[in-house]
C-alpha cells in the first residue's frame, strides 16, 4: 500500500526548514482560527470550536489504534468514560464530595487535585484498564476484536452503574469543575498529534503498518505483532482518558448513557469520513462531521429560501448525515484522505510552484 | 487530483461554517405557521429533546408549550408585545444540549427558558441559564434534587419524584398492604431516585419490602426477575415497579403472562399509550402516580378543554400528561413576565417565586423562594377495561427528604 512516507517525491527533497513550515502553516492557521473565534466569535460559535477539539482529539487517538494497527475497537468511549469519572471524583470539591458522593472511601474524600494531575491520572487510569484486558483481547483478530472492545464498552457501563459510591451509579454525576478552556482542548489535540505522528514514525509505528498489512509475513521478518497492538492501544487509551476528562470539565454533568453506543457511532464516523490511518484525515473528518451536524442543525428549524418557506423538520440533519456517511463508503471507502496525509512541505518548495505554473501554461 | 478533491470540501466545510454563522434562528409562533413577528417580540427559548431516545416525552411537551403559545398571541401577548417562542432540538445529547442552550441564550437572546422531560438535560442546560441569569423551567424533569443542584434561577413544573413515591407508598399501603415487592430500573436517575423515596415512605409507614430487585432500561427478558418474585412463599401484596416508558408495557405483560396477577403499582413512567399497546389486557390492575388525567370523559374540566384545544390544533389527543405540562409551563413563564413587568431575569425569578394558585392543566401550582419544586397534587390512575380512570387525588401525608 502507498503511503506518503515512501512516495518518490519529483521535485527535490525539501530541506529542513520548508519541512517545518510544512508543518508550522496548519498550526498557524488554526492558532489563527482559534483566536479569532475567541475574540470575535459568539458563545455559541466558541462552544463549537471546543467541541471540535474534542472529538479531534478522540478521532486522532481512535485512529493511532484502528487506523495503525488495522485491529478495529469499538470500546474506546469506555476510556473516554474512565478518564471523564476518574478525573471528576478527583477534582470535585470537597464540600461537593461530602454532598454528591457521601459513600467515598475515605483516602478518596479527602483530596481534591489540581485539573492537569488529574487529567494524567484520569488517562493513565485508561491505560492500565487497556493493558489489562489488551493482552486477552488483542491476540483475536478481524471482527472479534471489535466483538471483544464492544463487550469491555458495555462491561464498563455495568461498572459506571454499580460503582454507586464512586459514580452515583445511574444518577447523573454533576458539580464538576469547569476547568476545560479552548487552550487545555487544542494544547491536547496538538499533543495528540504531535504523538500520534511520531509513533507513526518510530520502530514501533513501523511494526504496527507492517502487522497491519500482512500479519504473517511481519511476523516472520521478526515483528511483535501483539506488542506492537499493545503499545497502540496503551498509547491511545491514554489519549482518549485525557479527551473523556477534558469533556467531563466541559460538559460538567453527565451520566453513564453519555458514554455509550451514540457517541461511539459518532466518533467511528469521523474517522470513517477522514480515512483511517491518516492523522491528517482524522482532523479532517472531525471538522467535516462536527460542523455540517451543526449546520445542518441550525437550518432543520426552519428557514426561507427566497420565496420558498422550508418548514421545520427536527432530525433531518441525523438523516442527511447518515446518506452522507453512505455515500462516502460507496463512493470513497477509504474516506476523504484514505491512508494520505496533507502535506503542505512542497507549498514552501520552489520547485512545486514552478510545476503547477507549468502545467497551467500548457 | 484526489488532493484537490479534499481541499475542495474543506474550502466547503469552511463555507458551511460561514452561512452556518448567519443562518436564520429557527422560530416557532404557534402551530408552526410562518410568522410575521412584530418588529419587538418577547422571547423564550424552548429546548426540547425532538428527536432520540427522549422524544417520546419531549414532543407532547413542545406541542403543548406551542398551543400555550398561540393562544397567548391570540389573547395580544404580554402588555401588547407579541411572544415568541424559539424552538431547538437537544437530540438526546448532552453535547448537543448544551449547545443549544448557549445558542438561545447567547444567540438568540431570550429572556427565559423551558423545557426538557429529564433530569440529564436539565442538569446539562441549567447551570448555563445560571450563569447568564435567565430563569429556567423544565417542563417534564421530576427530580426534586434540580433546584439545588443548579441554583435559584431552576424551576420545575412537575412535582418532585418524592411526592409521587409518597403518594404511591400511601395509597398501596392503605389499599393493598403493608407488604410490597419492588423492582427498579438501575439505568437512569429518574427511576432509582422513585425507588429510593418510595423505599423511604414505606417502610416508614410500617410497611415491609419483602423483596427487591432491579434490571437495566432496555432489557427486554424479565424471566429472572419474574422467577425470584414467584419463589417467594407468600407473594406479595402488591408490586412496586419503577420503569421508564419504554419498558413498562413489556415488564407488566411478562409478570401477569408467568401467574402475577396482584396489583402493580408505579410512577408517571407509565403515562405513555405504550402501557395499553403493548401490554393489552394485561395492564388491567396497574395503579400509577402521574400529573393529570389526560381523558376527555372523565378529566377535570381544564383538562377537557385542554384536550379540545389539542385536537384541533394537531389533529390527535394529547399523548400523554408531558402535553399539559409543556401547556402548563408556557403560560407560566408568561404569566411570571407580565406580573413582573420586565424582562429581567432575577425580576421573572422572582415572580415564579411569587406564583400562588396558579391554575394549571395538570394541577394548581403554588412556589415560594425555598420552593422551587411546586406544591402540588398527584393524580392516582387505575387502568380498568383497558382504560386510565381516575383512583385518587391526593396530597401526600409526608414527603421525604429530597
Amino acid at each position: 500500500m502507498d503511503d506518503s512516507l515512501s512516495r518518490p517525491v519529483s521535485v527535490a527533497q525539501p530541506t529542513t526548514w520548508q519541512r517545518y513550515a510544512g508543518v508550522a502553516t496548519p498550526l498557524l492557521l488554526l492558532l489563527l482560527v482559534t483566536l479569532y473565534i475567541q475574540g470575535a466569535s459568539s458563545a455559541y460559535i466558541q462552544r463549537v470550536w471546543i467541541i471540535l477539539g474534542l472529538d479531534i482529539i478522540l478521532v486522532a487517538s481512535l485512529n493511532l489504534f484502528n487506523g495503525f494497527t488495522g485491529v478495529f475497537s469499538l470500546g474506546h468511549v469506555g476510556f473516554m468514560a474512565i478518564g471523564a469519572y476518574v478525573s471528576a471524583i478527583l477534582t470535585l470539591p470537597l464540600e461537593k464530595k461530602a454532598i454528591n458522593l457521601p459513600d467515598l472511601p475515605a483516602w478518596l474524600a479527602h483530596i481534591q487535585l489540581g485539573f492537569f494531575p488529574a487529567i494524567l491520572i484520569g488517562g493513565l487510569a485508561a491505560t492500565l484498564v487497556a493493558l489489562a484486558i489488551g493482552r486477552p483481547v488483542l491476540r483475536l483478530s478481524g471482527h472479534y476484536v471489535a466483538v471483544a472492545t464492544l463487550a469491555f464498552l458495555v462491561i464498563v457501563r455495568v461498572i459506571l452503574i454499580n460503582a454507586t459510591p464512586y459514580t452515583r451509579g445511574s444518577r447523573t454525576f454533576s458539580g464538576t469543575p469547569a476547568y476545560t478552556t479552548v487552550w487545555w482542548v487544542y494544547g491536547w489535540a496538538l499533543v495528540t498529534i504531535y504523538v500520534a505522528w511520531r509513533v507513526l514514525r518510530s520502530p514501533y509505528g513501523r511494526a504496527m503498518l507492517a502487522q497491519r498489512e500482512d500479519r504473517a509475513a511481519a511476523r516472520s521478518v521478526g515483528v511483535r505483532v501483539l506488542r506492537s497492538r499493545m503499545w497502540a492501544f496503551g498509547i491511545s487509551a491514554f489519549l482518549t482518558g485525557v479527551a473523556g476528562a477534558l469533556w467531563g470539565h466541559y460538559i460538567l454533568s453527565f451520566s453513564p448513557n453519555a458514554f455509550y453506543f451514540a457517541e461511539t457511532f459518532s466518533i467511528i464516523t469521523m474517522l470513517v469520513v477522514g480515512g483511517m490511518g491518516s492523522i491528517s484525515g482524522s482532523v479532517i473528518g472531525a471538522i467535516l462531521v462536527v460542523l455540517l451536524s451543526e449546520v445542518l442543525r441550525n437550518l432543520e428549524g426552519g428557514f426561507s429560501l427566497g420565496v420558498v418557506q422550508i418548514p421545520p423538520l427536527y432530525g433531518m440533519s441525523q438523516i442527511l448525515m447518515a446518506i452522507l456517511f453512505i455515500g462516502i463508503l460507496i463512493f470513497r471507502r477509504e474516506g476523504l484522505l484514505g491512508g494520505r496525509e496533507i502535506d503542505l512541505t512542497k507549498l514552501f518548495v520552489v520547485d512545486y510552484w514552478r510545476s503547477v505554473f507549468r502545467r497551467k501554461e500548457v | 487530483m484526489k488532493r484537490i478533491g479534499s481541499l475542495l470540501s474543506l474550502a466547503l466545510v469552511i463555507a458551511l461554517l460561514v452561512s452556518g454563522c448567519t443562518a436564520p434562528a429557527p422560530s416557532s409562533t404557534g402551530g408552526g405557521e410562518a410568522a410575521s413577528a412584530p418588529a419587538e417580540t418577547i422571547k423564550i427559548g424552548g429546548a426540547f429533546n425532538l428527536t432520540g431516545e427522549l422524544s417520546s416525552l419531549d414532543v407532547p411537551a413542545a406541542n403543548g408549550a406551542k398551543l400555550a403559545l398561540a393562544e397567548i398571541n391570540a389573547a395580544g401577548g404580554v402588555d401588547g408585545k407579541q411572544v415568541e417562542l424559539i424552538i431547538r432540538d437537544g437530540k438526546t445529547d448532552p453535547a448537543t444540549v448544551a449547545n443549544i442552550t448557549t445558542q438561545l441564550i447567547d444567540s438568540d437572546k431570550v429572556v427565559a427558558m423551558i423545557g426538557f422531560t429529564d433530569s440529564d438535560s436539565a442538569l446539562a442546560a441549567g447551570p448555563l441559564c445560571q450563569e447568564a441569569g435567565i430563569p429556567f423551567i423544565t417542563a417534564g424533569a421530576t427530580s426534586p434534587k434540580l433546584p439545588s443542584q443548579v441554583g435559584d434561577m431552576m424551576f420545575l413544573t412537575p412535582f418532585g419524584d418524592n411526592v409521587q413515591a409518597a403518594v404511591g407508598a400511601e395509597f398501596a399501603y392503605d389499599r393493598f398492604g403493608p407488604k410490597a415487592y419492588l423492582l427498579w430500573d438501575k439505568g437512569t436517575e429518574y427511576t432509582t431516585l422513585l425507588a429510593d423515596y418510595f423505599k423511604t415512605r414505606f417502610t416508614e409507614l410500617g410497611g415491609e419490602i419483602v423483596l427487591e430487585d432491579t434490571y437495566q432500561s432496555g432489557d427486554k427478558d424479565f424471566s429472572a426477575q419474574i422467577a425470584k418474585a414467584k419463589s417467594l412463599g407468600e407473594q406479595p401484596d402488591f408490586y412496586y415497579i419503577s420503569a421508564v416508558p419504554d419498558d413498562i408495557g413489556t415488564t407488566v405483560k411478562q409478570f401477569r403472562e408467568a401467574g402475577i396477577t396482584g396489583p402493580i403499582v408505579g410512577g408517571d413512567g407509565y403515562d405513555t399509550p405504550l402501557l395499553v399497546e403493548v401490554a393489552g389486557d394485561a395492564a388491567n390492575n396497574v395503579f400509577f402516580t402521574t400529573h393529570a388525567l389526560m381523558d376527555a370523559d372523565n378529566g377535570s374540566e381544564a383538562v377537557k378543554s385542554f384536550i379540545e384545544a389539542y385536537r384541533t390544533e394537531y389533529g390527535h389527543d394529547p399523548e400523554n400528561a408531558f402535553a399539559a405540562l409543556g401547556y402548563d409551563t408556557m403560560k407560566l413563564i408568561v404569566d411570571a413576565i407580565q406580573r413582573a413587568g420586565s424582562t429581567d431575569g432575577a425580576a421573572i425569578a422572582k415572580a415564579i417565586e411569587e406564583t400562588q394558585g396558579f391554575p394549571g392543566v395538570a394541577g394548581e401550582l403554588n412556589y415560594s423562594a425555598s420552593e422551587h419544586v411546586p406544591r402540588k397534587g398527584v393524580t392516582m390512575i387505575e387502568v380498568k377495561d383497558g382504560k386510565f380512570t381516575l383512583a385518587a387525588e391526593m396530597v401526600p401525608e409526608k414527603v421525604p427528604a429530597p
